[in-house]
Order: C-alpha cells, then sequence, then structure tokens
C-alpha cells in the first residue's frame, strides 16, 4: 500500500495506529477460532473491521517525530487507552455482556472493564455465576487470553519492533512502559532490543504450552493458558481458573511459568547467551524467590494451624502465593469454600496475600506491583537513612547487590512509593465511596495498581467483580489497572502535552 | 515524673473511698525517692550524641508504661501484668484502647489513667518539637529565627521546654474550666481536660459526652489540642496573625471536609446530627479517639475516611499521633516534584514549605517516615490477624494504634472493646502504640541500638571465649 506524502508529525498517532493494526490482527485471528467452534465469527470479525480501519489510517498518515518527554507519555498512555476501548468491541459486538435489565452504559463498562483487566494483565473479570466464562465460544476465549498476551511483553515494546524510525524515542517509550526503572538494552538498536524482548516472551509461551499438553490440558486450553501465564496475566477458559483440572502437575507447570514471566526478561537472555543459567547471581531474583518460599511457609504453618491438612496446605499457600506474588492472579479453588478459596482462610495468611498484592515481581518482567528491586532499594534506603540519624556525618551509600545505587534513582524510587502510597488510599476512599466495604476497597484497589486479578472478600478468586464493586467503582479500578500497568506516571501526566500544545497554539493566535 | 504523678494521685484518692491512697503514696514516693538517687548518682557522659537522646526518649518512654503498670498491679486494679501493661501502654501513648472499666476505679487510679495520658502527651510535645527537631531530622522547621524581634517557641532545647510547658499547662486549665462551665463535675472535668489537651481519650463513663454543650466543648478542646504549639504561640505570644498559617488551613479544612463527606454519606442529617459528626471528625484528626455513635446509617465509606483521617492525624507540634499534616504536605510536595522530574529530568527543584527549603536529607527522612509507618501498620495488624482479630479488625486496630487514637471502630460504625480481643492480639498492639508515639525514629533508632549493643556483647563474649579456650590450649 502506497503511503501518502504529507503525512502528519504526530508520535502518539503512528504507535496508536500500528497497535490498533496488531489488536485487529489478533481479533481477526481469534474469529477465525469463534468461527470455527462458537457462534460470535462476524460480530468478531466486525470488531476487527472496525479497528483495522482507524488503525490503518492512521498509520498511514502519520509519520513519527521528535518526542519530548510529555509526548512519550501521553503516545505510551494514549496507546493504551484506546487499544483498551477499540479492544472491548468484540465483547461489545459478540454481546457477551448483554444481561436482561441490564442498560448498555453497564454493558459498555463491562465490555471495557474485562478489555482493560486483559491488556494491562490484571485478570480481575467480570465474569461470574450470573454469565459464566463456560457459556462463551472459543474465539471469545481465546481473544480474551490474547489481550494479556498482548499487554504482557507491552504494547509499545510491540510496535517499536517495527518501528525503527523511532531511534532514540524508541528508548523512553519502552522505559515509560516497561515494568521496573526504565528498559534494559538487550542489542544496540532499540527495535532489536524490543524483538530479543518478544522472541523471548514467545519462546517462553510456546515452552509453557507444551509443558501444559504434556500434563494433560487440550490443545486449545494449554495455549490460552500459556498466553496468561507468561503474560502473568490470570485470565483462564474456565469458570474455576485452574482449580478446574485439580492436578498438582498443572499447578506446577503454572506456577514455574509464573515466576518465570515475573523473572526479569534479561536474566533469560543472558542465560541463553552464556547457555547455563545466570538468574542466581541476580540480587533481585533471589530476594524474589526468598520473599516466594518466606511467605508460603509462613501461610502453610498459619492454614496448617487452622486445621488444614499439611500437604493440603502447602499445596494451596504455594500456588495462590505464587499467583499473587508473580501477579498471575490464578485460582485453585474448585468452588467457594473449598482450599484455595483463600477469601475463606483466616485474616493472617490473607494478610499475607495483600502484602504480595503490592510486592509484585522483578523489575524487566511482565508481572506488576511495586517490584522487587524497589523495595529493596527502599529498605537500603530506610536502614541507611536510620543510620544516618545515628551517624549524622556519616556518607552512606545505598546498595543493590554488589554495586552502589545512584541517588537520582533512589530519590525516583522513593518518590515512586510516595505516589503509590498515595494512590492506594485516595484510591481505597473513592472505592469504597462508590459502595465497597473497607477491605473489598483496599484489596481492590491494591490489586488493581498491581495488575494482580483477585482482591479480597467480596471480590476473591471465585467471585466476580460484578459481586464486589459498582459499575463506577469498577471504572475506578480500570483506571488504577492502566495507572499501575503504566508504572503511574505515564498515565497520570498523560495530559501534559495535549495542554501545552493548546496552550501554544492559544498563544500563537 | 511517674512517682509525682502517684503521690497526687494518693492524695486525690483521698477524695473518694481513699482505699488506694496509701498504696499509692508509698509507691510514688519510693519511685520519687529511686528517681532522685538516680538523678544524683549517675552523671550523664561527657559527649552525648544526638541518638543517645533520641533513644534515651524512648528508653524514658518505656519506663514510665513500666512504672504505670506497676501501679496498676500494686492497687489491683489490673488483675493480670498483660492488664496492667495495656492499659499503662496504651495510657502513656495516648491511644486509649481501656480494657478497664473506668466506673469501678477509685479517684486515684482514674486519676492515674488520665494523667499517664497527659504525660504521654506532653512527651509528645517534646519529641516532636525539641528532640527531633534539634537531634533527629526537621531541623529547618524548627521555630528559632529570632529575627525582627520575635520570641520563637524553641530558641533553645530548655527554653522550648519551658515555653511548650507555657502553653500545655495553662490549656489544660482553660479545657478544665470549660468542661466545669458545660456542667461537668470539677473532678470529672480536671480528668477530661487532661485526656483532651493530651489528645488522649480516656473517659470516664460511657455516656460522657451525652450533653451537647460537653460535645462542643470537647470539639472546640480537641481542635485546640490538635493544633501546633508553634502556631499558638505564634498567635498568643508572637502577635502574628492567622491569615498566613496554611498548615492550620489545611488542619482546618480537614474536618470541613470531613464532615461534608460524612454528612453526603449520611441520610437524614440534622443540626444535631452534623454536631455529633464533627465531634466524630475531630476526635479522629486530633487522635483523640473520644467515642461517639455516628448518627444515621453508616456509610461503607466513613469508616474508610475516619482510618485515613486518623493515619493523617493534625498538625506537627501538636500530641496527636499519625503522620501528621506537614509531613503530608511535604509528601504531596515530593509525588509533585517526582511528577515534574519525569518531564524534566535534570531540573533542580527544590521543596518549600512555609517559606523555608526543606532539605533533601529531611525530605528523605519523611519519605522514609510514611514507608516505616506502613511498615509497622502492615506488620502490626498481620501479627493481630494472626492471634484471631478478621482482617477488618486487624487493619482498623493496627492504624488506630499505630497513630494512637484510641478506641477502634468497627467497619459497622460500632466501638470496639479491646477487652473482648485475645490477649495476645492486645500485647502485639503495644509495640505500635509505642512507635506511633515517639513518630517511630526515637524507637527504631532505640530498638537499633539495642541490636548493636546485645551483638557488641555477644562479639565480646565470643572473643573472650575464644581467647580463654586459645590460653587453655
Amino acid at each position: 500500500m502506497r503511503r501518502p506524502a504529507a503525512r502528519w508529525e504526530t508520535t502518539t498517532g503512528q504507535v496508536t495506529g500500528i497497535a490498533l493494526l496488531f489488536v485487529a490482527g489478533g481479533m481477526f485471528g481469534t474469529a477465525v477460532i469463534e468461527a470455527l467452534g462458537g457462534k460470535q465469527g462476524t460480530a468478531m470479525v466486525l470488531a476487527a473491521l472496525v479497528t483495522l480501519i482507524p488503525g490503518a489510517v492512521l498509520w498511514l498518515w502519520t509519520r513519527p517525530g521528535q518526542i519530548d518527554r510529555a509526548t512519550v507519555f501521553s503516545a505510551v498512555a494514549g496507546t493504551w487507552l484506546i487499544v483498551s476501548l477499540f479492544g472491548a468491541l468484540p465483547y461489545l459486538f459478540a454481546g457477551t455482556f448483554q444481561r436482561t435489565g441490564t442498560g448498555f452504559p453497564v454493558v459498555f463498562a463491562d465490555a471495557l472493564f474485562e478489555s482493560v483487566s486483559g491488556f494491562s494483565c490484571t485478570g480481575s473479570t467480570v465474569f461470574g455465576s450470573h454469565n459464566l466464562i463456560g457459556d462463551q465460544g472459543p474465539g471469545i476465549l481465546m481473544y480474551r487470553q490474547f489481550t494479556q498476551w498482548i499487554g504482557g511483553m507491552g504494547i509499545v515494546v510491540l510496535v517499536v519492533t517495527v518501528l525503527p524510525a523511532l531511534r532514540a524515542s524508541g528508548l523512553g517509550l519502552i522505559g515509560a512502559e516497561a515494568p521496573g526503572e526504565g528498559g534494559d538494552r538487550l542489542a544496540p538498536r532499540m527495535a532489536q532490543t524490543a524483538r530479543r524482548f518478544w522472541y523471548l516472551y514467545a519462546g517462553l509461551t510456546a515452552l509453557i504450552a507444551v509443558a501444559l499438553m504434556a500434563v494433560g490440558l487440550s490443545l486449545f486450553d494449554a495455549v490460552a493458558h500459556a498466553f496468561t501465564t507468561a503474560s502473568t496475566g490470570g485470565f483462564s477458559t474456565r469458570d474455576t481458573s485452574i482449580g478446574y483440572w485439580d492436578s498438582v502437575a498443572v499447578e506446577m507447570v503454572i506456577m514455574i511459568g509464573l515466576i518465570l514471566g515475573a523473572a526479569n526478561f534479561t536474566l533469560h537472555s543472558r542465560s541463553l547467551a552464556s547457555r547455563k543459567p545466570v538468574h542466581h547471581r541476580d540480587s533481585e531474583f533471589r530476594a524474589y524467590i526468598w520473599l516466594l518460599t518466606g511467605a508460603t511457609l509462613v501461610v502453610t504453618i498459619l492454614l496448617v494451624d487452622d486445621d488444614m491438612g499439611l500437604a493440603r496446605a502447602l499445596r494451596s499457600a504455594a500456588f495462590n502465593v505464587v499467583t499473587l506474588g508473580t501477579s498471575g492472579g490464578f485460582g485453585n479453588a474448585t468452588g467457594p469454600g473449598s482450599d484455595g478459596d483463600f477469601v475463606r482462610w483466616a485474616a493472617g495468611p490473607q494478610l499475607i496475600l495483600l502484602i504480595l498484592l503490592m510486592s509484585g515481581g522483578c523489575t524487566g518482567s511482565t508481572s506488576g506491583g511495586v517490584k522487587v528491586m524497589r523495595l529493596i532499594v527502599g529498605l537500603s534506603h530506610a536502614r541507611r537513612t536510620l543510620r544516618g540519624v545515628r551517624h549524622p556525618r556519616a556518607v552512606l551509600p545505598v546498595r543493590h547487590g554488589t554495586g552502589v545505587m545512584a541517588e537520582p534513582l533512589v530519590e525516583r524510587i522513593a518518590g515512586f512509593m510516595v505516589v503509590y502510597g498515595m494512590l492506594v488510599g485516595l484510591g481505597t476512599l473513592v472505592v469504597a465511596a462508590l459502595g465497597t466495604d473497607l477491605v473489598t476497597a483496599l484489596g481492590g484497589v491494591i490489586g488493581s495498581l498491581g495488575n494482580m486479578g483477585p482482591a479480597l472478600n467480596r471480590a476473591g478468586p471465585t467471585a466476580s467483580f460484578v459481586d464486589g464493586f459498582s459499575t463506577p467503582a469498577r471504572m475506578v479500578l480500570a483506571f488504577l489497572m492502566l495507572v499501575g500497568r503504566l508504572e503511574l506516571f505515564p498515565m497520570l501526566l498523560m495530559l501534559v502535552a495535549p495542554y501545552r500544545t493548546l496552550q501554544k497554539r492559544i498563544r500563537s493566535h | 515524673m511517674v512517682g509525682g504523678l502517684a503521690v497526687c494521685s494518693g492524695l486525690i484518692d483521698l477524695i473518694g473511698t481513699g482505699s488506694d491512697s496509701m498504696t499509692l503514696l508509698v509507691s510514688g514516693s519510693g519511685m520519687g525517692l529511686l528517681g532522685a538517687l538516680l538523678f544524683r548518682r549517675v552523671a550523664g557522659p561527657v559527649n552525648v550524641r544526638p541518638a543517645d537522646i533520641i533513644a534515651a526518649t524512648t528508653l524514658a518512654v518505656t519506663l514510665g508504661i513500666l512504672l504505670v503498670s506497676g501501679l496498676y498491679l500494686v492497687t489491683g486494679a489490673a488483675q493480670q501484668p498483660d492488664d496492667a501493661l495495656f492499659e499503662a501502654t496504651t495510657g502513656i501513648t495516648t491511644t486509649a484502647m481501656s480494657v478497664l472499666d473506668p466506673t469501678g476505679l477509685g479517684h486515684g487510679l482514674r486519676f492515674i489513667r488520665a494523667g499517664s495520658q497527659w504525660l504521654g502527651g506532653f512527651t509528645a510535645l517534646l519529641v516532636g518539637i525539641v528532640i527531633l527537631p534539634f537531634f533527629g531530622f526537621g531541623r529547618e522547621f524548627a521555630d528559632r529565627s529570632r529575627s525582627g524581634g520575635y520570641r520563637p517557641l524553641a530558641p533553645d532545647e530548655v527554653s522550648a521546654t519551658r515555653n511548650i510547658a507555657r502553653l500545655y499547662v495553662p490549656g489544660t486549665g482553660l479545657i478544665w474550666a470549660a468542661y466545669m462551665l458545660a456542667g461537668k463535675s470539677p473532678f470529672d472535668s480536671l480528668l477530661l481536660a487532661m485526656s483532651t489537651v493530651s489528645t488522649g481519650g480516656f473517659t470516664n463513663s460511657p455516656d460522657e459526652f451525652a450533653d451537647p454543650s460537653v460535645q462542643w466543648v470537647a470539639i472546640a478542646g480537641m481542635l485546640l489540642a490538635g493544633s501546633s504549639m508553634v502556631t499558638l504561640w505564634h498567635v498568643i505570644v508572637g502577635g502574628r496573625g492567622l491569615q498566613h498559617q496554611t498548615g492550620l488551613a489545611l488542619y482546618l479544612g480537614l474536618h470541613v471536609a470531613g464532615v461534608l463527606l460524612l454528612v453526603l454519606w449520611s441520610t437524614g442529617v440534622d443540626i444535631a446530627a452534623v454536631r455529633r459528626l464533627l465531634f466524630v471528625v475531630a476526635a479522629s484528626v486530633s487522635t483523640t479517639g473520644f467515642p461517639m455513635d455516628v448518627p444515621g446509617e453508616w456509610a461503607t465509606a466513613a469508616p474508610v475516611l475516619l482510618l485515613l483521617l486518623v493515619s493523617v492525624g493534625a498538625m506537627s507540634g501538636s500530641p496527636s499521633g499519625g503522620l501528621q499534616v506537614r509531613q503530608h504536605r511535604i509528601l504531596m510536595k515530593v509525588a509533585l516534584r517526582e511528577m515534574a522530574r519525569q518531564l524534566h529530568p535534570r531540573a533542580v527543584l527544590k521543596v518549600r514549605l512555609a517559606g523555608r527549603v526543606a532539605g533533601e536529607d529531611t525530605l528523605r527522612q519523611i519519605v522514609i517516615l510514611q514507608f516505616l509507618f506502613v511498615a509497622v501498620i502492615f506488620s502490626t495488624a498481620f501479627l493481630v490477624a494472626v492471634f484471631g482479630l478478621d482482617l477488618a479488625d486487624s487493619l482498623s486496630a493496627a492504624v488506630h494504634a499505630t497513630a494512637t487514637a484510641g478506641p477502634v471502630r468497627g467497619i459497622n460504625g460500632a466501638m470496639l472493646d479491646p477487652a473482648d480481643w485475645p490477649r495476645t492480639a492486645r500485647l502485639a498492639l503495644l509495640p505500635a502504640m509505642v512507635f506511633g508515639r515517639l513518630s517511630i525514629y526515637p524507637a527504631v533508632v532505640a530498638v537499633a541500638a539495642l541490636l548493636k549493643l546485645l551483638r557488641d556483647r555477644t562479639r565480646l563474649r565470643r572473643r573472650y571465649l575464644a581467647r580463654r579456650h586459645g590460653a587453655d590450649l
């Protein structure tokens, strides 16, 4: 296709256009699956076309330009918002959330919630006993899984793989979307780096799919769950999630997959390059494994103390600690009140899970949350500050592993923590004001900001978010999911660049 | 000081039955003599480091708690040591989660309860205005400047302590008189005044605040107690107006916003209900925690709002708990600066507050303070949850304990009675109360110093044993 000579210079438009083309491609693919085994194939093709046309127009009629940081933020945040909006179309056209007595605004809100939860890899769902996952066609189910897979490594990272013209701006774009403190380079060119990340990601997904098939899942279920395991997303094709299979082997594969997905992908790349694992040399990964192991042990002890048998306790504790500690969000509860239904556990283990909802996985991974590296630096920073009270004249660096952290980075992490804390407080108040109780609101907000999936109390692993939150509260949570997925600042600062442009235009007039 | 409190209580007990007066007088005299002996015999070190003073403050508070719990035990007010310890801690730290029934206590013991809060409130003021700014962090916000002939509140450590007493004692007297004017008996008024001015929150009977006029006095008292001593000093002594007191405006704004939100979430609100809501908000913001039933239907967001207000707390330089308004203002500015830095990574951006530039060390310490505050809340909530409370009550109890904010309100709005909780859960709350009362840092520094001491001792012992072993060989 020939592209017009005069094109509008807007990086946001270009990035969004290509992202929409990728999403439309995914919609077409899953529409084929739906056409083969479901009833909504036409609706999905229509959704794909409606997504394809604006995507193609933006791609053809725009070109990337030089961008400053404000534009990077608005490009990344704008892309995620628009992709989430178009991502809701298959649900809308297929009438997935259409229920008797429910108006269009609620149906649209539910579709948008599911879309945002998918792309941001949160895994919270509005499906439930009122609208079963099992009643949906295979295409719709695979599309849900696909949204998490594409969101896991990052839509913008995907765009950068095919957009070499961005040059230096690519690092800024990836940095604004990547989990952790900026993006690591795996290759001299950003497009190559992005491509390598995606190859690794696709390889991990394939590996998990094969392992899941080996433990008894069908091809469809294996691929679908591999998508959401590698991306630490947590969507499932079954109403009781992984609890449907009630199999230790399946849970083990999922846990290993989640841990690999929540580890820094740079470590995977280095391990492949050196042909031996280097993960154990990374202090963040070690701390992360210790965190998961420690939490599993404590939760197991508390569950045994609560009259659950040791084997059952260890299984439930390990799976739920890993799935929430990696921001996966799968459930192994076979039904309400079963061993894996953690909202029925005593308060102690639930509180550990709440803390894990905040911590998240490693930087440079597909997981959400604060990230272990930030926690390590935060603790080291606290230790340094407290030592400073005792030794006011000492020059005390903040250490991470064997290295010394640069002060600007330490300050950035401290600033991130402050903003995160404020968002949790404010978000909990707003969600509670919209009719949710304290524990559900707190769990929902922390879970959404950390892209975790299930929350506590009325929005547990066997419940739907429709039961726990009102429609406006779900919209607030959806916004927080995007804020959390983009590591706070791009979403919070996305309006700065348009505001500046508007200001310039007003002045020039 | 605790000895003096015990002697005063012994004398006051004579107004009532006098059954505890002899025990209190003897115990108080003994404590006083021991204190005087130590003061005379033990010489202070030549070089005192700031960390030593901070650690000593923690030690003094801990000692005060132990002595007051001893008084509860010897008088038989508490039958179990853990009950005595809980009551003493909740008194000295001005938390007011009482396990004793005040109606069954004599005059002397009720005076000890209120007096321990009064002493705790004074200690909190010393920590906030003298010890932390002079020996810890936030030196730039200490009120020391004499420019323009102004008399500052805290020109040096000794004058600051004296000036705080000059405001604290008359403030207590003022509130005492107001309670009496509202119809309370002189003794009850005195106890209430001591609990109000210290943001303590102990009450003497369940229907203490049934009378609207008493409610108004309590509201005014809590507002006053939650105000910064520096602001009050500026107005009373310095003759400065209130128009430039941004912290005060924010503090009052918290009350207005809190009441407005509660009114918005409630149904059938009349003037009496607004007064009661203002009472609840003032009790939360000032972290006094005086109990009051909430009128009308209890909204789901109300406990979240009250928990947030409790954790925000009142103005810095007041005896209230929580992170306090100034710390929140600084945190807000740090958050905004971080956002600005995202757009301009190389910009040099300073944080200003009340016309003063906050030092990077101060900012760092306040950020870490927030980190530690949250860490204390979650670790306390975890322990309390393990010992048997449900998740909502655990979180609520942990926030109230860390913010030293008195009786815990359940998720349905009802006040919870700590006497119904397991003993272990109550004990798990004690460290949080002490940490919260001492603004976290001094307690952490003291714990670190203690750990270092233990480590050094262990090392020395190990070396000694190794040498002896070598000599034996």
